[in-house]
C-alpha cells in the first residue's frame, strides 16, 4: 500500500433512509454514446461497464450465436492490449471483470478499487474503439465456446430444457434458437462476417456506459470524454424481426435428455416483452404461484399433496416476447399428466376468481421487501442503470419501478391470466430421461 | 455503520493533462486504505455469542446463526444430517407449519434453518418477529413421522436425479477416494442409508448437534446494539446449554504413486477430471498467505496458469481451476479440475500434470506474484463494501483462533509474501508423485487412450471404480452381442433400411457434393464413385486444392500441383472407396465378422470388424450405419479417425446420410451433404 500525504475521512454519519433513492446523472456524447454516472463514495469501489444493444436475437439464419461469441472474442485484445493480457491487467490492479449475453443485450464490466477508475475507462474504450478480431482469436474461442456448450447444455442434467421450450414457443422469431447458437453456424462463419458484425453493433450509438461508485463527477466526465469521445459512431441499428402468430392450440412435445433420471414437466406460454405492463403482472403471478413455502403451487404440490419434488414458475423477461414457464419434477409415482392437471387447476383459478385480499397484500409486501434490497451493491446498481436505460428506455425505473407494482390490482392479475395463460396458448413439454443405455 | 469502521480514503489531486495517450495503460491513483472496525458483541448465559453490526443504510435486517460443529460420521445413516436440516424450519411445536410459512411470506421475509445454522432477512419493521420466528423454529422444532417420510422420499428422488450427473459423480467419488468412505468428508448418502434413518435418529442428531456452545448469531442492519441485545436475550435464552460431541477419525493418506481412477459414465459428452492430493492447511498457519497466493497463480482464475494453458492455449475446456481450502478439522484437499471433451481426455491429463510439475519445480515470476497480490488486496478492499463482511471476518477470527488483528494485517501479510515463500508453499500443497487423477467419463471413447498414455516415460496405472467409489472391473467393450445377432442379420437389416438389395444393386454410380468449414474457410468436396473408379475433389472458392483419384487400376493424390501415386495400403483403401455399397459384398466375405456391441452418441450399435483397423457401426434399432472407425499408421503414431453419420434422407429411393462428422485426433470437421445423384454418367477424364 502506498503512503500518501493527503487523506480524507469519509464518515457515514448515521443518516437513516427509508427508501434508497439511487441518484444518477445521464447525458450523451457527440458520437451517440449514452453515459450514466452514479456517485456513492461510501466504499472505495468503482464499476465501469458498457452494455451493448446486441444479443442472441441479432443474427441471420445460419449465423446464430454471434453476440455470445463476441462476449468471448472481445477479451482477446485490442490494438493497445496484447492478446491474452486482458485478465492479467484487470487482476494486476485488484479488479474483477466479466461479461454476459442475453438474447437482447451484452454486458461487459469491471469492478476495481476506486483508484483504478481511469483503467476501467481505458479498457472499455479500447474494446469499443479497436479490438483485434483475428482468425487466431476466432479459432481459440470457437473451441472454448464448444466446450461451454457441452458444459452448460449437453453434459448437464436438464441443460437443454430452455432450448426445448424456445423451439416450441417460437417458429420464426430468432428467440427460437439457443442464445449460444449452433456450433455449425460458428464453424461456418468467416472472419469477414465477424468483423462486419462488430462494425454493425459495437458502436457508441448502440451502447450505454455506466460509471458507478466512488467517483468525482466532473473529473469522471472529463476522462470519459478523453477516452470515449474520439470513437466514431456507426450506422443506426435497425431491427425488423418477424412477429409470431398467436398460439391457438396447445403444443405438445417430448424431449429426451440422457443426463437425467427424473422426468420434468414444463408448461410454457409466450408473453409480451418486458416493457409491457402485463410483464410486471406476470412477475407477480410467478411469486403468487411458487415463491415461498406458502405459495400456491409449492404448498399444494410439494407440501400438501406430495406430488412434486420441485415446482417453480418463472417469467423469463425478454425484449420482444417473454416466456412464462411453470416447471415441475414429479415425486414418486406421480405422472406428468397429473402434474399438468394440478397446475392447470391453479392457473384456471387465477382466471376465474380474484385472488384473496390477503394473498394480494402478501404479494405487495414481498415486492416492497425485494425492492428495498435490490440496490445494495455498486456492481448491481450499475447493471440496473444500464438495463433500465437501454431496454426499458427509462433509467429512473431503478427508483420508480416499485410504483408500477404498487398500481397493479387483483383485477389486473385475473385479466393477464385470461389474456396469456389459457390452456390453448401453452406448450406442454415432457422432458424425459433417455432410457437407451 | 457509524462506528463500525472508518474508511480512510486517500487520493491524489494532480489532475490529468488534457490529452490522453491511449497506447499507455493508465497508472493507478494512490491506493485507498482501510481501517477495519469490529462488531459489538455479547454472550448469552447459554454460550451463544452475538455479534452486532449497526448499518442503517437500508431499512432491513439480516440474521445469521452459525453453529460451528466438528464434522461427524453419519455412517449407515448417512443423510440424517440433510434430513434434519430439511425438517427444521417447518414451524415449531407451538406454531403449525402452514401458519408459520404464511407469516414469513406475508412479511416478505426469507427464513431458512438447517443443522448448522439459520439465516433470515427482511424489513427492519419486522425485526423482532423475524427473530422470534427464527428462534422458535430453531429451538422448538416439531419433528413428525409424516414429515420425515416425505423428506426421505424427496431426498431419494433428488439422489436419483443426480445419478447421471457426470460432474456430481466425479466430485463425490474423488472425495470418497481421498478421505475414505468411513470419514465424514468422504462418506455420502445413498437410498439405503436414507431408509435407515428413523424419527429417533433425527431427534437425537438434532439434540446432540444443534447446541449453543459453538454457536454465533450475527445481527446486522437497521437495528441498534441495545435492541439486538434485548431481542436476542428474549428469544434465544431458552436455548438449553450443551456442547456437541467431538470425535476423531483416522487420518487419510495419499496414494503411493500417481494414478488414474476411472468411473465409466456412458452418457458423458465430456470427461470430468479431478487431480488431487491431501493437504494440511489452516487459516492461522504461517504459510497460509503464501499457500493462498500459490493456488491463485496456479489455478485461481482466468489469468492463472491452468486456465491459460487448458482453455486459452489448448481449447480443451471452458474452464480449468484449482482450489486449496484451509480446514481446521484435519486434512483437506488440493484439487484441480476441468470438464474436457472426450477426445482430449488423455491430453488434458498430461496438461494438468505438466502445469502442476512446472509450478512445483520452478519459481514463479515476480510479475505473477505481484498480480496475485494485487488481486487479493483489491478483492479484500472491495469486499468491505458489504457491511456484513465485518462480522464475517470477526467470526473467522473467533472460529479459527486467529490473532485479533489478523484482518487488519491482511494486506500487509499479503504484501510480504516472496517468490521463495511461494515455492515453499508449492512444495507443501502439491504432491505430483502421489496424486489421484479421478476421471468420470465415457469409457468406450476415452479409455483406450488413457490406458496407453505415459507420463515422463512411465505408464499411469488406471484403476476402475463405480459411481459409489468402490473398486470395479475394467469395463469390457469387446463382449459379444448379448442376443447373438449374426453378421448376416446386421447387414441385411442395414441393406433393407437404406433401400433393399434390389434397389442398391441397380445403382452403378454415385455423385455427392458436400461442404465443410475449417478455420473459417469453406471447402467444397465432390465425390464420384462407381464402376470401379473413385474421385474425391476438394475445392476452395471453386479451385481444386487436392484430389484423390482411383482410375480402376491405380490411385493418385494431387496436391499443390503434384501428382503422387498411392502405394501399398493407401492404394488398397482407395480401391475400396470405389465401392458404393460394400455391405453387399461383406455378406459373403469371411474376413468381416461381428466384433461387439458398443455405444455411439448414446445409441447402441452392432460393430462389424471389416479389417484389423476398420470397423463399422450399425444402430441396433434403425439398422442404419452410424459410424466408421479406422486407424492409420503415421510414422511411429497410430492416428485414429472416426466418421459419424446421421441425418439420413431418401434420394431416389435410397437413404443417404446428409450429415457427417469426421474426427481425427483432437480435430473435428462437420460435413454437410448438399447434393446426391445416382447413375449419372461420368467422364473418363474425371478420373485422370
Amino acid at each position: 500500500m502506498k503512503k500518501t500525504i493527503l487523506s480524507l475521512f469519509f464518515l457515514a454519519t448515521g443518516i437513516s433512509m427509508t427508501a434508497q433513492e439511487v441518484a444518477f446523472e445521464e447525458y450523451d456524447l457527440d458520437n451517440g454514446l449514452h453515459v450514466i454516472l452514479h456517485q456513492d463514495n461510501s466504499a472505495p469501489v468503482v464499476t465501469t461497464s458498457v452494455m451493448y444493444h446486441v444479443g442472441g436475437k441479432d443474427r441471420e439464419d445460419g449465423r446464430t450465436g454471434f453476440a455470445h461469441f463476441f462476449e468471448h472474442l472481445l477479451f482477446e485484445g485490442t490494438e493497445n492490449i496484447e492478446k491474452g493480457k486482458w485478465f492479467e491487467i484487470v487482476s494486476s490492479r485488484g479488479g474483477n471483470n466479466n461479461a454476459n449475453t442475453s438474447n437482447d443485450r451484452t454486458y461487459y464490466y469491471e469492478t476495481f478499487p476506486s483508484n483504478n477508475l481511469k483503467l476501467g475507462l481505458w479498457l472499455e474504450s479500447e474494446r469499443m474503439l479497436h479490438p483485434v478480431i483475428g482468425q487466431d482469436g476466432v479459432d481459440t474461442q470457437n473451441e472454448v465456446v464448444k466446450e461451454e456448450r457441452r458444459s452448460s447444455y449437453d453434459n448437464r442434467p436438464y441443460g437443454n430444457l430452455l432450448s426445448a421450450v424456445t423451439e416450441n414457443l417460437f417458429k420464426i422469431h430468432p428467440y427460437k434458437d439457443p442464445n449460444i447458437g449452433y456450433m455449425e453456424d460458428l464453424d461456418a462463419a468467416t472472419l469477414e462476417e465477424f468483423q462486419a458484425y462488430f462494425k454493425k453493433y459495437y458502436v457508441p450509438n448502440n451502447a450505454v456506459l455506466v460509471v458507478a461508485g466512488d467517483i468525482e463527477v466532473e473529473e469522471t466526465k472529463k476522462m470519459i470524454q478523453d477516452y470515449f469521445g474520439p470513437i466514431p459512431s456507426g450506422e443506426p441499428v435497425v431491427r425488423n424481426f418477424p412477429e409470431e402468430a398467436p398460439i391457438s392450440q396447445t403444443i405438445r412435445a417430448t424431449y429426451y435428455d440422457k443426463n437425467i433420471q427424473l422426468p420434468a414437466l414444463i408448461n410454457a406460454y409466450r408473453t409480451p416483452g418486458f416493457g409491457h405492463k402485463d410483464a410486471y403482472v406476470l412477475n407477480m403471478i410467478s411469486t403468487y404461484l411458487s415463491d415461498g413455502r406458502s405459495s400456491k403451487l409449492y404448498k399444494k404440490l410439494v407440501d400438501d399433496q406430495k406430488q412434486a419434488l420441485q415446482v417453480a414458475a418463472f417469467n423469463l423477461e425478454q425484449e420482444d416476447y417473454g416466456i412464462y414457464l411453470v416447471f415441475a419434477l414429479p415425486l414418486g409415482d406421480t405422472s406428468l399428466e397429473t402434474l399438468e392437471q394440478e397446475i392447470e387447476e391453479e392457473i384456471q383459478a387465477l382466471r376465474t376468481d380474484l385472488i384473496s385480499e390477503k394473498e394480494f397484500q402478501k404479494l405487495q409486501n414481498k415486492f416492497e421487501a425485494d425492492f428495498i434490497s435490490s440496490n445494495s451493491s455498486i456492481q448491481g446498481i450499475a447493471n440496473s442503470l444500464a438495463r433500465y436505460h437501454m431496454l426499458y428506455g427509462d433509467t429512473n425505473l431503478i427508483n420508480s419501478q416499485i410504483d408500477i407494482y404498487r398500481k397493479i390490482t387483483r383485477e389486473d392479475i385475473q385479466n393477464v391470466a385470461i389474456k396469456y395463460l389459457m390452456p390453448q396458448q401453452k406448450a406442454v413439454i415432457e422432458y424425459l430421461p433417455e432410457q437407451n443405455q | 455503520m457509524k462506528n463500525i469502521f472508518a474508511l480512510l480514503l486517500l487520493f491524489n489531486l494532480a489532475i490529468v493533462s488534457a490529452q490522453v495517450d491511449r497506447t499507455v495503460m493508465p497508472e493507478p491513483g494512490p491506493s485507498p486504505e482501510i481501517n477495519l472496525g469490529s462488531p459489538k458483541e455479547f454472550t448469552l448465559p447459554n454460550g451463544l455469542q452475538v455479534l452486532v453490526v449497526e448499518d442503517a443504510k437500508l431499512p432491513r435486517i439480516t440474521l445469521s446463526l452459525d453453529i460451528d460443529n466438528p464434522p461427524i460420521l453419519e455412517g449407515d445413516k448417512a443423510g440424517v444430517s440433510t434430513l434434519t436440516s430439511n425438517l427444521l424450519g417447518q414451524g415449531s411445536v407451538n406454531i403449525p407449519k402452514d401458519a408459520f410459512y404464511e407469516e414469513v411470506d406475508f412479511m416478505g421475509a426469507r427464513l431458512n434453518i438447517g443443522i448448522s445454522g439459520a439465516f433470515a432477512t427482511g424489513l427492519s419493521k419486522y425485526s423482532e418477529r423475524i427473530m422470534e420466528l427464527m428462534a422458535e423454529a430453531a429451538i422448538s422444532p416439531n419433528f413428525t413421522q409424516e414429515a420425515l417420510e416425505l423428506e426421505k422420499t424427496k431426498l431419494k428422488d433428488n439422489l436419483k436425479s443426480s445419478t447421471k450427473d457426470v460432474g456430481f459423480i466425479a466430485t463425490r467419488v474423488s472425495s470418497a477416494l481421498a478421505y475414505g468412505k468411513k470419514h465424514p468428508k468422504g462418506e455420502f448418502t445413498t437410498a439405503e442409508t436414507v431408509d435407515n434413518v428413523t424419527l429417533e435418529d433425527i431427534k437425537s442428531f438434532y439434540s446432540n448437534r444443534f447446541v449453543p456452545a459453538n454457536a454465533y448469531l450475527i445481527v446486522s442492519g437497521d437495528i441498534t446494539f441495545e435492541e439486538a441485545r434485548e431481542m436476542a436475550g428474549k428469544y434465544f435464552s431458552k436455548w438449553k446449554k450443551a456442547s456437541p460431541l467431538n470425535l476423531s477419525y483416522s487420518t487419510p493418506k495419499d496414494v503411493q504413486y500417481t494414478q488414474i481412477n476411472f468411473i465409466d459414465m456412458p452418457n458423458a459428452v465430456q470427461s470430468e477430471i479431478r487431480v488431487q492430493n491431501l493437504i494440511d492447511l489452516k487459516l492461522g498457519d504461517k504459510d497460509y498467505f503464501p499457500a493462498l497466493l500459490a493456488n491463485y497463480i496456479l489455478g485461481g482464475g482466468g489469468d492463472a496458469r491452468l486456465f491459460q494453458v487448458l482453455r486459452e492455449e489448448k481449447g480443451y475446456t471452458y474452464g480449468a481451476y484449482s482450489g486449496a481450502r484451509p480446514s481446521k478439522y484435519g486434512a483437506s484437499l488440493f484439487r484441480a479440475q476441468a470438464s474436457v471433451r472426450n477426445e482430449v481426455t488423455d491430453s488434458a491429463v498430461v496438461a494438468f500434470l505438466d502445469v502442476i510439475n512446472d509450478f512445483k519445480n520452478n519459481p514463479v515470476s515476480q510479475k505473477e506474484l505481484d498480480i496475485a497480490k494485487a488481486k487479493y488486496s483489491g478483492n479484500f478492499i472491495m469486499s468491505l463494501e458489504d457491511e456484513e463482511r465485518v462480522a464475517e471476518l470477526a467470526l473467522n477470527i473467533k472460529q479459527n483462533e486467529l490473532p485479533a488483528n489478523f484482518y487488519e494485517n491482511y494486506l500487509e501479510q499479503i504484501n510480504k509474501v516472496t517468490v521463495e515463500d511461494i515455492s515453499d508453499a508449492a512444495q507443501r500443497l502439491l504432491q505430483p508423485q502421489n496424486m489421484r487423477i479421478v476421471i468420470a467419463g465415457k469409457g468406450s471413447e476415452v479409455l483406450e487412450a488413457l490406458e496407453k498414455m505415459t507420463y515422463n516415460g512411465k505408464k499411469l496405472p488406471v484403476k476402475y471404480f463405480n459411481a459409489e467409489g468402490d473398486p470395479a472391473e475394467k469395463p469390457d467393450y469387446t463382449a459379444p452381442p448379448a442376443d447373438n445377432v449374426s453378421k448376416k442379420e446386421i447387414l441385411q437389416k442395414y441393406i433393407k433400411a437404406i433401400g433393399g438389395t434390389e434397389k442398391l444393386q441397380s445403382i452403378s454410380t454415385m455423385y455427392a457434393s458436400a461442404s465443410t468449414s475449417i478455420q473459417g474457410m469453406t471447402l467444397d468436396i465432390e465425390f464420384k464413385k462407381g464402376n470401379g473408379k473413385y474421385l474425391m475433389d476438394t475445392k476452395m472458392q471453386g479451385n481444386s486444392i487436392s484430389k484423390q483419384v482411383y482410375d480402376g487400376e491405380k490411385g493418385f493424390t494431387f496436391a499443390q500441383g503434384q501428382k503422387i501415386e498411392a502405394t501399398g495400403k493407401a492404394a488398397e483403401e482407395m480401391a475400396k472407396s470405389a465401392i458404393i455399397f460394400p455391405e453387399l459384398k461383406w455378406l459373403n466375405d469371411e474376413s468381416v465378422v461381428v466384433d461387439r456391441v458398443d455405444m455411439v452418441e448414446g445409441k447402441q450399435a452392432y460393430v462389424l470388424k471389416v479389417s484389423d483397423d476398420n470397423y463399422s457401426f450399425y444402430d441396433t434399432e434403425s439398422g442404419l450405419k452410424i459410424k466408421q472407425e479406422s486407424s492409420t499408421q503415421m510414422g511411429p503414431n497410430t492416428i485414429k479417425s472416426t466418421l459419424l453419420l446421421s441425418d439420413y434422407r431418401e434420394v431416389e429411393g435410397v437413404k443417404v446420410p446428409f450429415s457427417m462428422q469426421q474426427n481425427v485426433g483432437p480435430q473435428s470437421f462437420d460435413l454437410e451433404v448438399t447434393e446426391v445423384k445416382f447413375n449419372e454418367d461420368f467422364q473418363v477424364s474425371d478420373f485422370e
